[in-house]
């Protein structure tokens, strides 16, 4: 059992429970199990209450349990008031140590994460299936290889006694890290640490490398929808993490790139703001789901195999051919020419500011600190003000070369019309776009060389799949 | 120059019982108006080295009047960032980033909101900034359109979900008059129409953004006085305007109505019924009682709440919501059914708990705990100066002032279950109603 604590002056207390284990040691015919056990303990029952009785006795406290999993670490985490704090943490407690495996809890919670992959995913969020998808697709074979919610008809055939027998397996002290930030009082680190000192001193959940394979040949995966528009992610796989030489690098090239929902990235520019074709267009180093939903990443998504990844938001059809070749004519410029010196400097000045509004609350502040302690690095804030400080343009500019390509790609699209978008993709196009105001003379003589810009697509590397058959 | 000065001293970290006189927001803040109409309003909170700044302009959906120019507050939004001679796009990027800024911008039916957080150090020079392209702000048709392909393409991102449809559909049907009739991302055809309105976006910047349409709202490790020195030295300059938009009035809803949506695609029926309801308000008590009845009677320790999503699970989400708007707008209940063939029983469920509340009195202590949550729920967001910032945005739009936040929970806490019956009786009527049910193709995608 390890410890993080981030004691303050503050009226709230931030608890973050986090067990390292998550989808990575889903059995390989039971993809999605990890998550489904973690919803089951946030959303059901405990041993002497039902969970009508839990969540009436959240209600007035204004407090929940949120779960959350990845591949690799599984958290629960919450927020109360410190007035709140022993009953409220006698519902976590009950909640994480003695839960109720009700079967009627399991029946809903079963029915929700399937709604979820089936309406949430598939029905009604593009982009989100489509980096999903790009994921699963880069790590086929390894223990990354599913969406962490799991599969349709995997999650049908659960029964309770698979939930609890992972629970049994990797809830253990050695997987646990415990994380309190915020004013409580001085006694209660240790009352709960006596707590879960009950659960099962079993070794810690083994870790194997991950290897995801090499792409031979850029590639694209269209899944196929009735949908308006055409969603795009991109990538491939990258040898860098926190804690890596080259992450602080990366990261300042992203920042460059495509820093998330801001309008300064060179993508955003480029595509968005001077050729006004969609609404915005980002780059990333790190998992980051939800990023529709969220102008900053959640913590605890500590991944030891990361991406490269290019997330295109929703084009219009007659544009969608141009605007990938327009991404990877701007990722093969940074590769070729670097950042220039003037963007560099005014990036990593960004980069040391921005860590502070990363870590604004309390509660991402601990996120990060677990996160941390996980990588082996000092405290996120000072790990990234030191590592940028040192940084040349030349460094970035050859971790850059080293790390990044423009070919070997894997694409993913959501879009209707399949077919139709295969063959503007495949070949050396062109794919011309036509704008609804002039453009300035340099935007339309670089619109010469995107427009037959080659993807390095054959036709057999374009693989259409029904909407209907991802993660079922 | 003289402010009008009102300088509000609570005392910061003090968290609420259940005391009427208690305040619900913690923080000392002061607001005060320039003589040009301006309201600044800054709240010191314990953000070490962080400010975040949220201007607001009352102007959203429903300042858009003339037929043809919905979505036009939310295009005007995006404009703002078509830079000024002096800070053209990437000047104004460049300098956010040296400030390792986050900065966004929203729109609602009631206010557009542009926000930043960043290093206290540069403080003035966003300030300055701000104020320029509130003032000053010029941009080429060519500019125009292409920004119009940016939100075109923002519709086409919300356009794969159904609740946006949803929405869309509800207030067209159930509003004959009012700009509530439109969503603040407006109409397709209008989007599709907005390359070609160059002129009247002019108009539109010329009519809204103006000082006394506009409040600033700094929170953070801020000196309230150096802040007011700053704004007086680059805002004190901008003129006032003289425009009033004439917003019709809706008439009462002279009986049911009722629309249905076949989506293209497999998802969940959904249906959506609704009440004409009241304006926000902190002195009468209609609005703060729907509000609550909206969790008595269908949040999550709602007995329908337990009925259909945990017991029976024929729904997988159940809420409802009273709109907190400048003028009257909808109570919803939404549901989304997992079967279709469970829609008429879910719909005969919501109103037969619509009527249960008309004919009988909650429970006090059920009443009561909603009263904590709301006290404790507001409270506990305010863990940082921008959501500290953002929380008081919303009461701007409203009423212009943090003021109204303890008014509003001192209205909560008075509330009791006969005013929530009263309300019921008063607002739930048949003629006042509208439901709206969005299904897929055949059996709705369910299992």
């Amino acid at each position: 059992m390890r410890t993080v604590t981030l004691p303050s002056k503050s009226l709230l207390v931030n608890v973050r429970i986090v067990f390292t284990t998550g989808a990575m040691m889903d059995p390989a015919d039971k993809p999605g199990l990890a998550h489904l056990t973690a919803a089951m303990l946030a959303g059901g029952g405990t041993k002497d209450l039902t969970y009508k009785q839990v969540v009436d006795a959240m209600f007035p406290m204004a407090v929940s349990l949120n779960s959350q999993t990845d591949e690799e670490m599984t958290v629960f985490s919450g927020t109360t008031h410190v007035d709140n704090l022993p009953a409220y943490y006698k519902l976590v407690r009950s909640m994480l140590l003695d839960p109720g495996w009700r079967e009627d809890d399991f029946k809903r919670i079963k029915d929700d994460t399937i709604n979820s992959l089936r309406v949430g995913l598939r029905g009604n969020n593009d982009e989100e299936l489509g980096k999903e998808v790009l994921y699963s697709t880069l790590y086929r074979g390894t223990p990354y290889g599913h969406y962490s919610l799991g599969t349709i008809s995997a999650i049908e055939k659960m029964t309770l006694d698979d939930l609890k027998q992972f629970y049994k397996q990797h809830y253990t002290q050695s997987n646990l890290i415990l994380g309190l930030a915020g004013g409580y009082p001085a006694a209660f680190l240790d009352e709960v640490k006596k707590d879960f000192a009950a659960l099962p001193a079993n070794d810690a959940t083994p870790v194997s490398a991950i290897k995801p394979e090499a792409i031979d040949h850029t590639r694209a995966l269209i899944v196929e929808k009735n949908t308006r528009s055409v969603a795009y992610s991109l990538g491939f796989p990258i040898d860098v993490k926190r804690g890596d030489p080259d992450y602080p690098a990366l990261l300042l090239m992203q920042s460059y790139l495509g820093p998330h929902r801001m309008s300064g990235g060179r993508l955003f520019q480029r595509i968005r703001e001077i050729r006004g074709i969609n609404y915005g267009d980002y780059a990333y180093i790190e998992y980051f789901p939800r990023g529709m939903f969220l102008m900053e990443p959640s913590p605890n998504l500590a991944r030891r195999s990361q991406i490269f990844q290019i997330w295109i938001r929703p084009v219009e059809p007659p544009a969608a051919a141009f605007t990938l070749r327009l991404a990877f004519f701007e990722l093969d410029k940074l590769i070729q020419n670097g950042i220039p010196p003037e963007d560099f400097n005014r990036t990593k000045e960004f980069l040391t500011k921005y860590v502070n509004v990363l870590t604004k609350t309390k509660n991402a502040e601990l996120g990060y600190a677990i996160d941390s302690l996980y990588y082996g690095i000092p405290d996120y804030n000072s790990y990234i003000k030191n590592g940028i400080a040192k940084l040349t343009v030349e460094q970035v500019n050859a971790a850059i070369r080293r790390h990044l390509r423009a070919d070997r790609i894997q694409i993913v699209a959501v879009a209707a019309n399949a077919e139709q978008l295969k063959k503007q993709l495949v070949g050396a196009g062109p794919t011309p776009i036509e704008y609804n105001s002039a453009k300035p003379a340099e935007i339309l003589a670089e619109d010469k060389l995107v427009e037959k810009l080659d993807l390095g697509l054959r036709p057999m590397d374009v693989q259409i799949v029904s909407v209907a058959s991802v993660f079922e | 120059m003289m402010w009008k000065l009102l300088l509000v001293v609570l005392t910061a970290g003090a968290f609420v019982a259940a005391n009427a006189q208690v305040k619900t927001f913690p923080f000392a803040y002061t607001q005060q108006d320039l003589p040009n109409g301006l309201r600044l309003v800054t709240i010191p909170t314990d953000s070490p080295n962080l400010v975040t700044i949220y201007i607001v302009v009352q102007t959203g959906s429903r300042n858009e009047v003339e037929p043809g120019k919905t979505g036009f507050a939310h295009l005007f939004e995006h404009m703002m960032f078509r830079g000024t001679a002096k800070y053209p796009p990437e000047k104004y990027n460049q300098i956010l980033q040296r400030a390792g800024a986050a900065s966004n911008a929203f729109t609602s039916d009631d206010l557009t909101a542009f926000y930043t957080t960043f290093s206290k150090e540069d403080l003035a020079q966003i300030l300055a900034m701000e104020a320029d392209r509130f003032e000053t702000l010029k941009y080429t048709p060519e500019n125009f359109k292409t920004e119009t392909g940016a939100v075109l393409g923002e519709y086409n991102k919300n356009s794969s979900d159904p609740e946006e449809k949803l929405d869309e559909v509800l207030h067209d049907t159930a509003f004959d008059l009012h700009t509530y009739k439109h969503t603040t991302m407006g109409f397709l055809k209008d989007v599709q129409d907005m390359p070609n309105q160059y002129d009247y976006s002019l108009k539109f910047f010329d009519r809204y953004y103006r000082p006394e349409y506009t409040t600033i709202v700094v929170a953070g490790d801020v000196d309230p006085k150096k802040v007011r020195t700053l704004v007086d030295r680059y805002w004190g300059n901008w003129k006032r305007g003289n425009y009033h938009p004439d917003i019709p009035v809706e008439p009462a809803q002279n009986g049911p109505r009722e629309n249905k949506i076949d989506w293209p695609s497999p998802t969940l029926p959904l249906i959506d019924i609704a009440f004409h309801g009241p304006a926000y308000s902190d002195s009468d008590k209609d609005w703060a009682a729907l509000d609550a009845l909206a969790t008595l009677a269908f949040g999550r320790n709602s007995d329908l709440y337990e009925k259909l999503v945990v017991r029976e699970q024929k729904v997988d989400s159940l809420f409802a919501n009273m709109s907190q708007s400048v003028d009257p707008n909808l109570f919803e209940v939404e549901a989304r059914i997992k079967k279709a063939e469970d829609l008429p029983y879910v719909r005969t469920q919501i109103l037969e708990t619509i009527k249960k509340f008309q004919d009988d009195l909650v429970p006090a202590e059920k009443l009561s705990a909603v009263q904590s949550r709301e006290r404790y729920g507001f409270t506990m967001q305010l863990d940082n100066s921008q959501s500290v910032a953002a929380a008081v945005t919303r009461y701007v739009a409203l009423r212009r002032t943090p003021d109204t936040i303890d008014k509003l929970y001192a209205l909560y806490s008075k509330l009791t279950p006969e005013d929530i019956r009263a309300a019921a009786r008063k607002f739930f009527t048949g003629n006042n109603r509208t439901i709206v049910t969005l299904t897929g193709p055949a059996a709705g995608g369910g299992k």
